[in-house]
């Protein structure tokens, strides 16, 4: 006897096998993929009867004699990075200002155009690489710090201005209302109550991207965009393994002194 | 027909001609029915109007036409003679500034002291260059102090204000209402979100400074019992529509049936 209820758990039953037969024929789509580029560009692409356990261990050998003659000549260009990068930051945050103003929906200025326009800013800002962006800047305003700085601050307001427009699209509407209802015009409302709501977002989004762009210019000179990134580039064309590792080393003490001062910076603010 | 004052259920005394007088207001949204289907009536000077209702009955948007925060499709608003419907954005603004505001949800700025609050009161006084750097004028700042003062919140002039109570922030609002030096005040339920007790003590602060200071009220609020209480006069919005309009006195347990029974419908 089949009754509603055997009919209903066969057609579960058979769109269940369905699903199944679906996703295994899925996975192994997926594996032979992975497959294929590991053979394409891994085994086939490399040559293998140059890496010996020898030859990996005399490369290594060679990173391992740290140059320390060359310290006292990486300050400066250390210091020169973390400033490239506070600056970048605030350059980053002043531009980002007028893109979020465009491209947060509720409050454009001239609606949906303006929206439109906002929003390409910040997509084109976050979709070309700072190297990129660094690259041409080394073109227009030749090598050094004021290239890179460019570089990333134009990187810099994609993000930035993304989490603050979203920030001002999700105010809450009614210190808007109390402002407007008092007379205020529009720049007071913003100011009075769109501002103070945003804030603690714009402080995140700075502290979060100077974290970034410490990071970033440390290798901008690399392009020729000025901090340790151009020590770097020495150092690799010259074939000084030991000055290499000098150098990485310092970047990564900047690094991990910036991700401490940028939680420190966090805390006290939020 | 749009009904005028002459038709207002009582006689209003030729010496005080109404500060508002609303006049076949009609209120729609894009692509829905109407929320206001045609309101009239005036509010004279020493007036306390409690408007009640049942929640989408339109009494939010009515009370948000007559400042235009919300944009009527038809009719007139007379605030002192004027029509605020037929202002250009810079006369509304002025306008605006002699009609206080107090709302449900307080609408503070959180972050921001509640002495500053007040003072955006003053927003439409001051000049852009001014506010930006919130150098608010003397006599504003000392009336801020008097308000605050006198609503027993002199030793929280400088927190946040979102470090104070829900009565408290009320206050606070209403003091920012005050400093306005309004003509005209505006309540939408300024006590829905706050416990029967501090209902009642926000209800007289606000009737008591309304007749100090001789500002005539329009107050939305869903509970009868307060609008009986505190209003001068009652109105029923139901369904866009007003269904009755009488002095509280005057307001007894059949009409109140009546509400109630329109409100099941």
């Amino acid at each position: 006897m089949t009754g509603p209820v055997e009919i209903l758990a066969t057609a579960v039953m058979a769109r269940r096998r369905r699903s199944r037969r679906f996703s295994l024929l899925f996975q192994a789509g997926i594996a032979a993929l992975v497959l294929w580029s590991l053979e394409a560009i891994v085994i086939g692409d490399t040559d293998w009867s140059r890496i010996t356990l020898a030859s990996v261990g005399r490369a290594l050998g060679r990173f391992a004699e740290f140059d320390w003659r060359l310290m006292p000549d990486l300050l400066e260009p250390a210091l020169e990075t973390v400033l490239m990068a506070t600056l970048a930051t605030l350059l980053g945050l002043l531009l980002a200002i007028p893109v979020a103003w465009l491209g947060a929906a509720n409050i454009s200025p001239v609606g949906r155009v303006t929206y439109v326009l906002g929003r390409g800013l910040m997509t084109l800002s976050r979709s070309i690489h700072e190297m990129v962006w660094g690259l041409v800047f080394v073109a227009a305003v030749g090598l050094g710090a004021l290239a890179g700085i460019l570089a990333m601050s134009l990187r810099s307001i994609g993000f930035i201005s993304k989490m603050v427009a979203e920030a001002i699209e999700d105010v809450d509407t009614g210190p808007i209302e109390a402002m407007r209802a008092a007379g205020g015009n529009r720049f007071q409302v913003l100011l009075y109550a769109i501002v103070p709501q945003v804030l603690p977002v714009v402080l995140g989004s700075i502290i979060f991207e100077w974290d970034v762009n410490v990071r970033r210019s440390t290798i901008m000179g690399l392009v020729g965009a000025g901090g340790l990134g151009l020590a770097l580039h020495r150092q690799i064309v010259s074939y000084n393994y030991g000055g290499i590792v000098a150098v990485i080393l310092i970047i990564l003490g900047i690094i991990l002194i910036g991700e401490v001062a940028s939680n420190r910076a966090r805390q006290a603010v939020l | 027909m749009p009904t005028t004052t002459s038709s207002a259920p009582w006689p209003i005394s030729p010496a005080m001609p109404p500060v508002l007088e609303i006049c076949d207001l009609r209120v729609s949204y894009v692509a829905g029915p109407e929320v206001l289907k045609g309101i009239s009536f005036a509010v004279g000077a020493d007036e306390f109007v409690a408007i009640i209702g049942s929640s989408g009955a339109g009494k939010s948007t009515l009370i948000r036409c007559v400042n235009r925060l919300v944009e009527p499709s038809h009719g007139r608003v007379l605030f002192n003679g004027r029509d605020m419907l037929r202002l250009d954005s810079g006369d509304l603004r002025r306008e605006r500034r002699n009609i206080g505001m107090i709302f449900q949800q307080f609408n503070l700025i959180e972050r921001m002291s509640v002495i500053d609050n007040v003072l955006t009161g003053r927003l439409g006084h001051t000049g852009t260059l001014r506010s930006l750097f919130r150098m608010f004028r003397r006599e504003d700042i000392e009336r801020a102090v008097r308000l605050l003062d006198r609503f027993g919140l002199a030793e929280h002039i400088d927190k946040r204000a979102d470090q104070l109570s829900g009565g408290q922030r009320q206050r606070v609002g209403i003091a920012r209402a005050l400093i306005q030096n309004p003509g005209l005040l505006l309540v939408d339920e300024p006590t829905s979100s706050l416990d029967p007790k501090i209902s009642r003590e926000v209800m007289a602060l606000i009737r008591d400074a309304a007749r100090e200071f001789a500002i005539p009220v329009l107050c939305n609020i869903h509970d009868v019992a307060l609008a009986l209480e505190f209003g001068t006069r009652v109105i029923g919005l139901q369904g866009g529509r007003v269904m009755f309009d009488a002095p509280a006195a005057e307001v007894d347990q059949i009409v109140l049936n009546r509400i109630y029974n329109m409100e099941v419908l």
